[in-house]
């Protein structure tokens, strides 16, 4: 009697989980008309990643920043889709006055949204309000404006921008410098209220939730299609991309390579993402090039790519750039894959069986990081080395990345490149001394101050050309991929990737 | 009355001065929040200078008593995550959605609970009780970012009834407030049947009955307001671990962006300032609620003596 009790109880139990259950029996994935998408046809919503940490574009590297500012804010220079430098607020590329001192000739009838004119007046409060704020340490775009140290206005139109020395990455530190309104020039933090000459104009705010833009009707550019554009902040890739299948999305950023087929569409653009470990040239095992050079050829790449990445990536050819970043050297091929060879210059370099030390991180701070330093570190086991793969939180493997004192045999970082510029990626991880180099070869650091110094930009890509060539030469990196950036899209909006990765909503626009 | 307040208010005000100075000690102890503000390729003469700007280079007890003197003008610093912000206004920022989180699965609890721990009671044993008595503990065993991600599966993924994300409330709130309801639904509904089981018993309600009154009149009127006592306990302490852990979990798996999603983010980033100050937010919190459930057995049952 008892017995049956329970049965029926349990019974009972289940049989109102399954009701709750029911229903799910016309499963998704399709009809999904975009139906439930808030307001006019011109009205989309964005998903990014994380919620800007300040709107304040002088004070933060924050790609939740950028993916907003960048359009209510303009800058001098522009980068075409394909990376290109090109003419913004200024009306051509700048002109050398001498080493130090570069001209800009700017855009007329542009205003701000709060009504004052764009003008050298507001170019000159720009550069004094970085200037004043790296001077002060309350910047975190030090490396990106640091060698600026004034501007003058000639007249109107006309304004001049001075650096501390001869300075080759100039125009591009101007495609990252966001133009503000006269008056900001002193303002301590402008997050409040963003005001830029950009084709949207700041709406609301809802912290934790959204953040609205409205269109500029006054864009002194072409108008664009979309009036209305709303931010939501969505952590999760996987609430993203349910979000994006339920037509409350029209688009969303780092789409996981294992969803591209749950998208209702999808784009991709090689973007400028490398996954990279850097090699300790200084001490240890990998102080023999020969080694160094056998732990590229351990690695397959073309697997890591399919199986990390599921085929949206591509194989580094050995040098950290993309190709759309000028010193991208194009007669460099990846190190193939050879484990014989591998195993051989492990062997006669009398490393076999000897401990190498690799540092990734668990935190998934990078796209399936963790499995890629797996991988490696199973390459590395076959070609004879005993490899000691350390994973720790994200705060202790910075710790060591940044221990200039002793170096880790073999640390993993993965190296975007906001300004398009080879100079960055270069003097962080190539120069000896960088944050992230393990490597003290003086011709190589020469070779990248000459390339930062020289002005003219048709002869700055053959000093970077011969500086990657060096240290592919020298291997002092194992060079794996380079992602592609996925950004998943509803049925209804039309847009092209950008190498530079900038959201710009004037590119969208809305079909159906 | 007004004494006890006064006395419970003073000892808040000690519980929450020693859990802030104990969060002061810890972050401190524990790193360092420069290496997550500054760009991987930032130098090493720029992390320095921004350590010397934000005076983590002078010695801890110097910081400490700055603190200490801030503190008492209610300035927990500013925010290092969250660029710039006084950080109290930050956590104040985001407290509202996790208010409105909080309200409204707590109104799911007490509306679940208390008729599925009255049905349960009614006739102890039963089939119907021992059903109930399952579900609920199903409910508060199974963890609640499982059960959020199979809500959402369902329910946003499959059915599309509702959306996830940090969304308008109307479309958004529901899951959540459900994922955190649920656990205590189950435990709340225990309570409701034990001490319903336990009042029906009692020689007043077989009076009450015999008198002829109705079962519904019996069970509403009397016997729930004598049950009441237990019940608000539990239903406080719920309040309290929602506020102060379980809509940590909840709000991650929804993305509803709250208090308990800053806590997270300001951890990750070593955000001392915020974490201080979610802390001495949530301190308040309880100690408020603590005081409002003792002032409440009073306003249930007058024969209860505060102090």
């Amino acid at each position: 009697m008892r017995n049956r009790q329970r049965l029926a109880a349990v019974l009972v139990t289940v049989g109102i989980l399954a009701v709750g259950c029911g229903g799910d029996d016309d499963s998704g994935g399709s009809g999904n008309g975009g139906d439930s998408t808030g307001g006019g046809a011109s009205e989309i919503t964005i998903a990014l990643g994380s919620e800007p940490t300040s709107l304040d574009p002088y004070l933060v590297d924050d790609g939740g920043e950028r993916a907003i500012n960048d359009n209510i804010y303009e800058t001098l220079l522009t980068r075409t889709p394909e990376g290109e430098l090109a003419p913004g607020l200024a009306t051509e590329l700048p002109t050398q006055v001498d080493d130090t001192t570069w001209e800009f000739k700017l855009q007329e009838n542009v205003t701000f949204h709060d009504g004052s004119p764009f003008n050298a007046d507001s170019v000159v409060a720009s550069v004094e309000r970085i200037v004043r704020l790296v001077s002060e340490a309350q910047t975190d775009l030090d490396g990106f404006f640091g060698s600026i140290t004034g501007a003058t206005k000639v007249d109107d139109t006309t304004v001049r921008i001075t650096t501390a020395e001869s300075d080759g990455v100039l125009p591009a530190r101007m495609y990252w410098l966001k133009m503000i309104p006269a008056s900001a020039a002193d303002a301590e933090d402008l997050s409040d209220d963003p005001v830029g000459t950009g084709p949207y104009k700041f709406g609301s705010y809802q912290p934790g939730s959204s953040i609205t833009l409205e269109v500029n009707e006054d864009y002194w550019g072409d108008a664009p299609d979309i009036e209305t554009v709303n931010y939501e902040f969505v952590t999760e890739a996987g609430t993203r991309l349910a979000g994006l299948k339920s037509g409350q999305y029209d688009l969303i950023t780092n789409l996981a390579p294992q969803d591209v087929d749950e998208a209702p569409a999808f784009a991709e653009i090689q973007g400028q993402e490398h996954p990279i470990i850097i090699l300790n040239a200084d001490a240890g095992i990998t102080a023999d090039p020969n080694v160094r050079k056998a732990l590229n050829l351990a690695v397959d790449k073309e697997a890591i790519v399919e199986q990390v990445y599921g085929g949206y990536a591509a194989v580094d050819p050995g040098q950290l750039l993309s190709e759309s970043i000028v010193g991208f050297n194009e007669d460099l091929e990846a190190y193939p894959y050879d484990p014989d060879e591998a195993k051989s210059l492990i062997e006669e370099a009398g490393v076999a069986g000897e401990t190498i030390t690799l540092v990734g991180e668990s935190s998934g701070r990078w796209l399936n990081d963790r499995e890629l330093v797996e991988a490696v570190a199973s390459y590395w086991t076959e070609a004879g080395l005993n490899v000691d793969l350390q994973t720790p939180g994200f705060d202790e493997y910075l710790d060591v990345l940044f221990d200039r004192d002793t170096r880790a045999d073999a640390i993993f970082v993965s190296s975007s490149n906001d300004l398009l510029d080879a100079d960055r990626q270069l003097s962080t991880f190539y120069q000896a001394g960088g944050i992230g180099a393990s490597n003290s070869d003086e011709e190589l650091a020469a070779l990248i101050d000459q390339a930062r110094a020289e002005l003219d930009p048709e002869a700055r890509a053959p000093l970077y050309n011969e500086a990657v060539q060096l240290a592919y030469d020298q291997a002092y990196f194992v060079w794996l991929v380079n992602n592609k950036d996925l950004y998943g899209l509803s049925e209804r909006i039309e847009w092209t990737p950008r190498v530079d990765s900038k959201l710009l909503v004037k590119e969208m626009s809305i079909t159906g | 009355m007004g004494r006890y307040i006064a006395k419970r208010l003073a000892q808040g005000l000690l519980v929450i001065a020693g859990v802030t100075v104990f969060v002061f000690v810890v972050t401190r102890m524990v790193g360092d929040p420069v290496k997550f503000m500054l760009p991987l390729s930032a130098t090493e003469e720029q992390r320095e200078a921004r350590r010397a700007e934000l005076g983590f280079d002078r010695p801890i007890p110097e910081q400490f008593v700055d603190f200490l003197g801030d503190l008492t003008r209610l300035d927990l610093g500013e925010s290092t995550y969250v660029r710039n912000q006084p950080a109290l206004d930050v956590a104040l920022d985001y407290l509202p959605r996790t208010f409105q989180l909080v309200a409204f699965g707590m109104l799911i609890a007490v509306l679940g609970a208390v008729p599925l721990g009255i049905l349960a009671a009614r006739k102890p044993g039963s089939l119907v009780d021992r059903s109930l008595t399952t579900l609920s503990l199903v409910g508060l065993s199974v963890p609640q970012f499982f059960v959020g991600f199979v809500l959402l599966i369902l329910f946003t993924v499959q059915l599309r009834w509702f959306e996830s994300g940090p969304g308008p409330w109307q479309k958004n709130l529901v899951l959540p407030a459900v994922c955190l309801a649920l656990p205590a639904i189950g435990r709340l509904a225990m309570v409701v049947r034990s001490a319903m089981i336990d009042e029906l018993n009692t020689q007043y309600v077989k009076v009450a009955k015999a008198k002829g009154l109705s079962q519904t009149r019996v069970v509403a009127v009397h016997a729930l307001r004598n049950a009441a006592i237990p019940f608000v306990t539990l239903f406080g302490w719920e309040v309290i671990r929602a506020f102060a852990g379980y809509t940590v979990v909840v709000e991650t798996v929804f993305n509803w962006n709250g208090l308990g999603f800053m806590a997270v983010q300001a951890i990750e980033n070593n955000d001392f300032f915020l974490i201080q100050a979610i802390v001495f937010v949530v301190a308040v919190l309880v100690v408020v609620i603590s005081l409002l459930i003792d002032i409440s057995y009073k306003l249930i049952d007058p024969r209860v003596k505060l102090g």
